[in-house]
C-alpha cells in the first residue's frame, strides 16, 4: 500500500517535472535587454608613467603617454526646470567630485541622498545587467557586506566584503530570515535560534523585559497614525464637522490601551524629533465630546450622522492593532452622535480607494523615510496625494514656503504656521506616534535601535559565534533598492551598498560614507560631494564619480535604456525629486 | 463473537427485506432513532449538540455582558476570574476573562455559539438545495445536460477547497455573508454528486417506471418519488457537512476574509488573538476548543445517523 | 479499460480549460492592483498608471486572457510581477517543499492511521476501539490552524529545554543549508529537462541531504517537518483510521472469513492474509483522494509554520495581486489534484476485477 503511494507520488513528480521542463526557461532570466554599450565603461586606471628607457641619452625625452583624460561620461543636464522635477544637472566635475544642481532650494537634500534607495551602483555592472535582471538578485556594492547566498523564501546570507573601505564586519556571516507572525519570531529568539528579531507583539513586551536572556530596545516613533477625512465628500466638506471630529477623539485612551509603552499621543502631524518642523508647545483641540456635539449642531447635525470608517487589517508600526482601534474609534464617535459603520477593506483595495480619494473617513498612517518634515507634509497636503480630497491653498503655500527655505530659524517659524493651518482645516486628526521595538539576545555586543530602523548589523556580534541571525517581518523583494519601497528590502540593501552620506548608528545624524565631505551654496541649490578615494566595489573595481552620476541618472532619465529596475516605478526618486526627465506622457 | 455476528446478521437481513421504498417512512425513522440511541458515540454527539443548541438559544439570558460592548474600565487580556474558584471579590467576575478589545469573553463565546449554528445550518441548507437541484436534473435528464453539469462540478472540485473560497471572498469582499456564499458554492459539488447517484439508482426502479408509464410528469416523479428516497444520504452528508462548513468559515475568518469585527465569531476570535499565545493563552484555547466540540458534536451525530439509517451496515 | 482511460483523458481538457478561465477571472476580479500594494501608503494614481501600462494590466480582460493563453501555448509561464523571477523557477523552488510536506503528512497518516484502524476493528467495542474512534473524531473536528498553534505551543514553549523540543518554524535551522545537487555531483553540463529534474530533486531538502550524505542537515530537516506533518496529516489520519476500521469490519463479516475461521486458520492469517487485502481497496481510494486534499490543507499549515512552499506563495500572491504567480500556482495545484483523482480512478478499476469486468 505504501508502495502504491510512492508510485502515485513518483508519477506525479515525473509528470510535473516533464510539464515544467517543457516550460523551463534557461537558467538566467531573459528579462534584461541585450547590453548596449560597446566600449568598456570603466576607465582603465591610468597606466603608470612610463620610465624613460634606460639608455635614453640620444632620444629627446618623450613625454610619457598622457594618461587617458578621465571624463565624466554620464553627466546629464535638463534643458530647463519646466519639466517639473528637482534636478537641473548631475555632473562628475572630476574623478572624485560630483555636483548636483537643483531647480529649487532643498534643505533636506543630504537626508534624501542618505536613503537606501540611493545606494551607489557600479556603472559597469548597471551596463552589464541592463539595469535589471541580475542587478536584482546578485548585486555588486561597496558596503560592508556582500551577498553570499539567497535562497528565496527561506534566508539571505551576507558575508563580509573584503574590499570595504571601513571596518570589517564583526561577524563572519549575517543571515536574514523572516516570519510574518510576531509570536513565531519571539519563539525563535527565546529558543535561541535567532540573535535578534524585529517588531515583537506589543502584548509580549512585559514577558520580554522579564526575561534575563533578552534585551528590549525601543525605536522612538517616527511615524504618525491619523484619522483621515476627505473634504470633497459630505459631511466632511464642512470644516466645522471636521473640527468637531477632532474634539471627539480621546487620543490618550487609544494610546494607553492599544499602543506599546513609549508611544505618544500625536498633537501634530510630525513627531517630536523632526526638527525644524515640530512645534514645541503646540496644542491640538482638547478632548471635549460636549463641545464636539455643540459644534456638530452648529454645523447642522444636531443628531449626528452616519458614515463609514474604512481601514485595512494590516499591522503597521504606527498601528499595531487596527481592528481594535477601529472599534474604539467607533465607540468614541458614537458618544457625539456619529454612527460609524466599520468597513474592513482588503489591503490593496483600501490603498487604491484612499489614493483615489474615495474614502470619506479612513484610518491610515505614515512612516518617516528621512528625518525632515518635508517627508511628511509635502506628500500629504500639497496635492500629490488625493487622500484628503482637495488641498487647501493656504496650507499648500505655507508648506512650500517652509520647504524651500534655507534658514533653520525661519523654517521653524514657517512650520509653526503650517501646524496652525492644519489645526484650522483639519484634513485629518493625528492620533498617535507608535513606538516599535527590537529584541536582542542579551549576549549581543553593540545592540542598536535606530529611529529610522537602519540598524547596522555589521557592528554587532555574539561572542563565541561566527554568525548573526536576524528575523524580520518579510522577505526582501529584490536587491536593487532604487526600485523598491519597503523597509524589509532596504535593510538588506544598506548593508550591501554605500551611500554618499549615512547615519551614525542609532541616530538621525549624518556622517560621511562614500563621500568624504560636501559643500553647498547659500541657496541650497548646488550640492558638491567629494568622494572617498580608493573605494572599491566587492568585485574589485574602483568607485569614482561616474558611478555616482550613473546611479542617479538611470533613475532620473525615464528614457534611459538602463531605466529598468524591477517594476520600473522608481517610486522614491519620483517621490523625493518630483519628476523624471523625459517622462512619457 | 461468532454467535453475535449470526444474530446481528439475521437481524440485518430482516431489515433489508423489510426496508424498501414501499415501507411507510415513519417506521424507518423510528428504527433509525432506536439504533441511534443504542450507539454511545451518537448519544454523546446528541448531547453535545443539545448543549450547543440550548446555549445558543439562551445566549441573551446566559451572557453576563453585551458581546460587542467595550468595557471602559476593564483591563485588556485579563485572565478568567471566577469568584467561586478563588478569584478575589475585589476583581469583577468574568468567567472567561477579558479579550484584547476590553470585552467580556464569556459573552462573546456564547454568542459565537449562536453564530456558528446559524452559519452551519444556513450554508448547508443552501448547498443542499442548490446541489440537489443540479444533481437531480443531471441524473434524471441525462444526456448533454448531465455531462455539462458534471463537468462544471468537476472544475469546482478541482480547486483546493480553501483556495476557491479565498478567491471568491477576495472578489466579493470580506464579510460574513460573502464568506457563507463562497463556502456554499464550494460545497455544492459534493451534494450534487450524491443527489445524482441516488437519482440514477432509483430512476430504474419499478415504481418509477410504473409512474412514467402512467404519464406522471417528470417534476412530480422527481419530487414525490425520487427525492424522498434520496433524502437519507443527503441528510447524513449534510450533517457531516455542517462541521466542515463551520471549520471553513473559521479558517476564512482566521485569514481575515470572513466575519468582521466586532462580530463575535470563534474563528475571528482566534485570528485576533493569535499572537497572544504567550501572554493570554486563554483567549486562544477557549474558542479553539469551542469549535472542536461543536464540530465533534455534528460529526458524532452524523456518523450515528449514517449508521442508523444505512440498512446494509453490520450492527 | 482503454476506452475508459481515453474517455477520461479527453474529458480532462475541458476541465483544465475551465480551471484556467475561472482562475484568470477570479484573479483579475480581485480589487486592487500590484502597484498599489507594493507602494502602500506612498501610492498615488500617477505612479501606478505608468506601471500598470507597462505590465499590460490596463488592457481589456479578454485581450489579457488571450495573451496569457498564447504564452502558455509557447510554454512560457511568465514572470512574477513582484519579484521578476520566472515562474518556472519559483515553482521549481517551492513545489518540492509542498510535496515533501504532503508526503510526510501522508506517511504519518497511513503509518499511524491504518494500524489504529486495524486495532479498532479487531478489538471492536472495547476501550481501545472507543478511544481510537473518539480520538479520530476529535482530530477531524479540530481546526487545522488551531492544531498547528497548539502543537507549536506544546513542543516549542512548554517542552523547551527537554529532548522533546521541536522547532516551531522554518525549513532548517538558520545557518544550515544544502548544496545544490548540480554542484555536489558535478552535473554542470545538464540542460533542459534533466536540469529541471535535478533542480527539482535538489530542492527537496530531505532528498538532497540524503544523497549528499549530509546527516546533520538531514536530521534537522526531518525535525522541522514533524510538527507541520502532524498538523496537516491529522485529518487524513482520522479519516483513514475510520475507513480502515469500517472496511475491515465489513470484510470480516463476510462468509468466506467465516469459512477460513471454520477451517481452523490462525486468527492472524485470517485477518492479514484474507481479510485485510480485500479491505484494502476502499482504503487505497481514500488515501489517494486525501492526497489531493492535503495540498489545500498545506496552505494554512505552511503559513503558520513559515515553510517556503506553494501554499505560502499562493497566499502571498493573492495579497500582492501577483497574477501570474497566482494563476500558475492554482492551475498547477488543480492539475495535480485532477491527475491524482484520475490515477485513483484508474487504479480503482485496475485493482477491483469486478469493476474492470463491468
Amino acid at each position: 500500500m505504501q508502495r502504491k503511494m510512492f508510485y502515485y507520488l513518483g508519477i506525479t513528480v515525473l509528470l510535473i517535472s516533464m510539464i515544467l521542463s517543457a516550460c523551463a526557461q534557461p537558467a538566467a532570466p531573459t528579462q534584461a535587454p541585450a547590453p548596449v554599450a560597446t566600449e568598456a565603461p570603466t576607465v582603465p586606471p591610468p597606466p603608470p608613467p612610463t620610465e624613460a628607457p634606460a639608455p635614453v641619452a640620444t632620444e629627446a625625452p618623450t613625454e610619457p603617454p598622457a594618461a587617458p583624460a578621465w571624463e565624466g561620461k554620464y553627466n546629464l543636464s535638463a534643458p530647463d526646470c519646466s519639466y517639473g522635477g528637482e534636478f537641473k544637472a548631475i555632473e562628475a566635475v572630476d574623478q572624485y567630485t560630483v555636483k548636483f544642481t537643483l531647480c529649487n532650494p532643498d534643505p533636506a537634500f543630504l537626508q534624501k541622498v542618505a536613503f537606501p534607495a540611493f545606494g551607489i551602483q557600479s556603472a559597469a555592472y548597471l551596463e552589464k545587467t541592463g539595469g535589471g535582471g541580475d542587478l536584482l538578485s546578485a548585486p555588486i556594492g561597496s558596503g560592508p557586506f556582500m551577498v553570499k547566498e539567497w535562497v528565496r523564501g527561506d534566508h539571505l546570507t551576507l558575508a563580509p566584503n573584503p574590499n570595504y573601505w571601513g571596518e570589517q564586519p564583526k561577524n563572519k556571516e549575517f543571515i536574514m530570515r523572516w516570519n510574518a507572525e510576531a509570536a513565531a519570531r519571539l519563539l525563535e529568539i527565546q529558543a535561541g535560534t535567532a540573535d535578534a528579531i524585529d517588531n515583537p507583539g506589543p502584548d509580549d513586551l512585559a514577558n520580554i523585559q522579564a526575561d534575563p536572556n533578552l534585551k528590549l530596545l525601543a525605536r522612538p516613533g517616527n511615524n504618525v497614525f491619523y484619522l483621515g477625512m476627505n473634504d470633497t465628500i459630505p459631511p466632511f466638506d464642512n470644516e466645522k464637522v471636521r473640527q468637531a471630529v477632532a474634539m471627539a477623539i480621546d487620543k490618550q485612551r487609544i494610546v494607553d490601551n492599544y499602543y506599546p509603552a513609549g508611544s505618544v499621543v500625536a498633537d501634530q502631524f510630525v513627531p517630536s524629533f523632526m526638527v525644524p518642523g515640530y512645534v514645541d508647545g503646540y496644542k491640538w483641540y482638547d478632548y471635549d465630546p460636549a463641545a464636539a456635539k455643540a459644534l456638530l449642531a452648529e454645523a447642522g447635525f444636531p443628531d449626528g450622522f452616519e458614515v463609514t470608517l474604512s481601514y485595512r487589517d494590516v499591522v503597521r508600526v504606527y498601528l499595531p492593532y487596527p481592528g481594535k482601534v477601529a472599534q474604539e474609534l467607533q465607540s468614541q464617535l458614537a458618544q457625539v452622535g456619529i454612527k460609524v459603520k466599520i468597513v474592513v477593506k482588503e489591503s490593496g483595495e483600501m490603498l487604491q480607494s484612499v489614493a483615489a480619494g474615495k474614502e470619506p473617513l479612513f484610518m491610515m498612517g505614515w512612516g518617516a523615510d528621512y528625518p525632515d518634515p518635508t517627508n511628511f507634509y509635502d506628500f500629504h497636503f500639497t496635492g500629490a496625494s488625493k487622500n484628503f480630497g482637495e488641498p487647501f491653498p493656504d496650507l499648500m503655500e505655507a508648506i512650500r514656503a517652509a520647504a524651500y527655505n534655507a534658514d533653520p530659524a525661519q523654517r521653524t517659524l514657517l512650520y509653526g504656521k503650517v501646524a496652525e493651518l492644519v489645526k484650522q482645516h483639519v484634513p485629518m486628526v493625528p492620533v498617535a506616534h507608535g513606538t516599535n521595538f527590537i529584541v536582542y539576545k542579551a549576549t549581543v555586543e553593540n545592540p542598536e535601535a535606530s529611529p529610522l530602523a537602519d540598524e547596522m548589523f555589521n557592528l554587532m556580534s555574539v561572542p563565541g559565534q561566527d554568525q548573526f541571525i536576524w528575523i524580520q517581518n518579510g522577505e526582501p523583494i529584490s536587491l536593487y533598492c532604487s526600485d523598491e519601497t519597503d523597509g524589509e528590502t532596504f535593510r538588506a540593501c544598506y548593508h550591501i551598498f554605500d551611500h554618499l552620506y549615512w547615519y551614525k548608528p542609532g541616530t538621525t545624524d549624518l556622517q560621511p560614507a562614500a563621500a568624504e565631505s560636501y559643500t553647498v551654496n547659500k541657496e541650497l541649490t548646488e550640492w558638491t560631494f567629494t568622494l572617498r578615494q580608493n573605494n572599491k566595489f566587492s568585485d574589485g573595481t574602483a568607485m569614482d564619480a561616474n558611478d555616482v552620476v550613473q546611479t542617479f541618472v538611470v533613475q532620473w532619465d525615464a528614457s534611459h535604456p538602463l531605466h529598468v529596475g524591477n517594476t520600473g516605478v522608481f517610486e522614491y526618486f519620483a517621490g523625493y525629486f518630483a519628476a523624471f526627465l523625459n517622462a512619457p506622457k | 463473537m461468532n454467535t453475535c455476528n449470526n444474530e446481528q446478521q439475521m437481524e440485518s437481513e430482516n431489515e433489508i427485506a423489510n426496508i424498501g421504498p414501499t415501507q411507510a417512512p415513519s417506521n424507518l425513522w423510528m428504527d433509525a432513532l432506536h439504533h441511534l440511541l443504542e450507539k454511545r458515540s451518537a448519544v454523546v454527539g446528541l448531547i453535545l449538540l443539545g448543549t450547543l443548541a440550548i446555549v445558543a438559544l439562551l445566549a441573551p439570558v446566559l451572557a453576563t455582558h453585551d458581546p460587542i460592548e467595550i468595557l471602559r474600565d476593564a483591563k485588556r487580556n485579563t485572565p478568567p476570574c471566577i469568584h467561586f474558584l478563588g478569584c478575589p471579590e475585589t476583581q469583577s467576575q468574568h468567567y472567561f476573562g477579558i479579550d484584547g478589545n476590553s470585552r467580556d469573553f464569556f459573552s462573546r463565546v456564547l454568542y459565537g455559539a449562536r453564530l456558528s449554528l446559524l452559519i452551519g445550518i444556513v450554508t448547508i441548507t443552501g448547498s443542499i438545495i442548490l446541489g440537489t437541484m443540479l444533481g437531480a436534473i443531471s441524473g434524471y435528464a441525462g444526456g448533454w445536460s448531465d455531462n455539462l453539469i458534471m463537468r462544471i462540478m468537476d472544475v469546482l472540485l478541482a480547486f483546493p477547497y480553501l483556495l476557491l473560497a479565498i478567491a471568491v471572498v477576495a472578489v466579493l469582499g470580506p464579510g460574513l455573508r460573502n464568506a457563507l456564499l463562497a463556502i456554499a458554492i464550494v460545497e455544492i459539488p459534493a451534494f450534487a454528486r450524491i443527489a445524482r447517484s441516488s437519482v440514477l439508482s432509483i430512476k430504474e426502479m419499478d415504481f418509477v417506471t410504473a409512474d412514467r408509464a402512467l404519464g406522471v410528469s417528470p417534476a412530480r416523479i422527481l419530487f414525490r418519488r425520487i427525492l424522498p428516497n434520496a433524502m437519507t444520504p443527503l441528510i447524513v452528508a449534510g450533517t457531516l457537512g455542517i462541521g466542515t462548513v463551520i471549520l471553513s468559515v473559521a479558517a476564512l475568518s482566521f485569514l481575515g476574509l470572513g466575519a468582521q469585527p466586532p462580530t463575535p465569531e470563534w474563528g475571528i476570535m482566534l485570528a485576533e488573538e493569535r499572537n497572544n499565545i504567550f501572554n493570554a493563552p486563554h483567549l486562544l484555547f477557549i474558542p479553539g476548543i469551542a469549535i472542536t466540540i461543536t464540530v465533534l458534536g455534528f460529526n458524532l451525530f452524523g456518523d450515528g445517523l449514517r449508521d442508523a439509517l444505512d440498512p446494509r451496515l453490520n450492527r | 479499460m482503454l476506452s475508459f482511460l481515453v474517455r477520461r483523458l479527453i474529458l480532462l481538457i475541458p476541465v483544465l480549460l475551465g480551471i484556467l478561465i475561472i482562475t484568470f477571472a477570479l484573479a483579475r476580479l480581485i480589487p486592487g492592483d500590484p502597484c498599489t500594494i507594493a507602494l502602500g501608503e506612498h501610492a498615488t494614481q500617477e505612479a501606478c498608471h505608468l506601471y500598470l501600462e507597462r505590465m499590460g494590466l490596463n488592457d481589456p480582460l479578454p485581450t489579457q486572457f488571450l495573451r496569457y493563453l498564447t504564452s502558455l501555448a509557447h510554454g512560457d509561464l511568465g514572470n512574477s510581477i513582484r519579484t521578476n523571477q520566472t515562474i518556472s523557477s519559483i515553482v521549481l523552488l517551492r513545489l518540492p517543499m509542498t510535496l515533501e510536506l504532503a508526503f510526510c503528512a501522508m506517511l504519518f497518516a497511513t503509518v499511524v492511521g491504518i494500524p489504529l484502524g486495524i486495532i479498532a476493528a479487531l478489538r471492536r467495542n472495547s476501550s481501545a476501539d472507543v478511544l481510537t474512534m473518539m480520538g479520530a473524531n476529535v482530530g477531524v473536528s479540530m481546526p487545522v490552524f488551531f492544531l498547528g498553534l497548539l502543537l507549536a505551543y506544546l513542543f516549542a514553549i512548554v517542552l523547551k529545554g527537554t529532548p522533546f523540543w521541536l522547532p516551531p518554524s522554518a525549513r532548517l535551522t538558520a545557518g544550515l543549508s544544502t548544496v545544490p545537487l548540480v554542484q555536489t555531483f558535478h552535473l554542470e553540463n545538464l540542460q533542459g529537462l534533466p536540469l529541471a529534474l535535478v533542480t527539482f530533486l535538489s530542492n527537496m531538502v530531505t532528498f538532497n541531504a540524503l544523497v549528499s550524505g549530509n546527516w546533520k542537515v538531514e536530521v534537522d530537516a526531518w525535525r522541522h517537518l514533524i510538527l507541520p506533518a502532524i498538523t496537516v496529516g491529522t485529518i487524513p489520519l482520522a479519516i483513514i483510521a475510520r475507513m480502515t476500521r469500517s472496511s475491515l469490519l465489513d470484510v470480516l463479516g463476510l462468509d468466506y472469513i467465516r469459512t477460513a475461521r471454520a477451517k481452523g486458520l490462525k486468527e492472524r492469517l485470517v485477518v492479514f492474509r484474507h481479510a485485510f487485502r480485500n479491505a484494502l481497496l476502499p482504503i487505497i481510494t481514500i488515501v489517494g483522494l486525501q492526497l489531493g486534499g492535503l495540498l489545500g490543507g498545506a496552505i494554512l499549515t505552511e503559513t503558520i509554520f513559515g515553510l517556503p512552499g506553494m501554499g505560502t506563495i499562493m497566499v502571498q500572491s493573492i495579497y500582492a495581486r501577483d497574477y501570474p504567480v497566482l494563476q500558475a500556482a492554482v492551475v498547477l495545484i488543480a492539475l495535480i489534484f485532477v491527475i491524482v483523482n484520475l490515477i485513483v480512478d484508474i487504479s480503482y478499476g485496475y485493482l477491483d476485477p469486478r469493476i474492470r469486468l463491468q
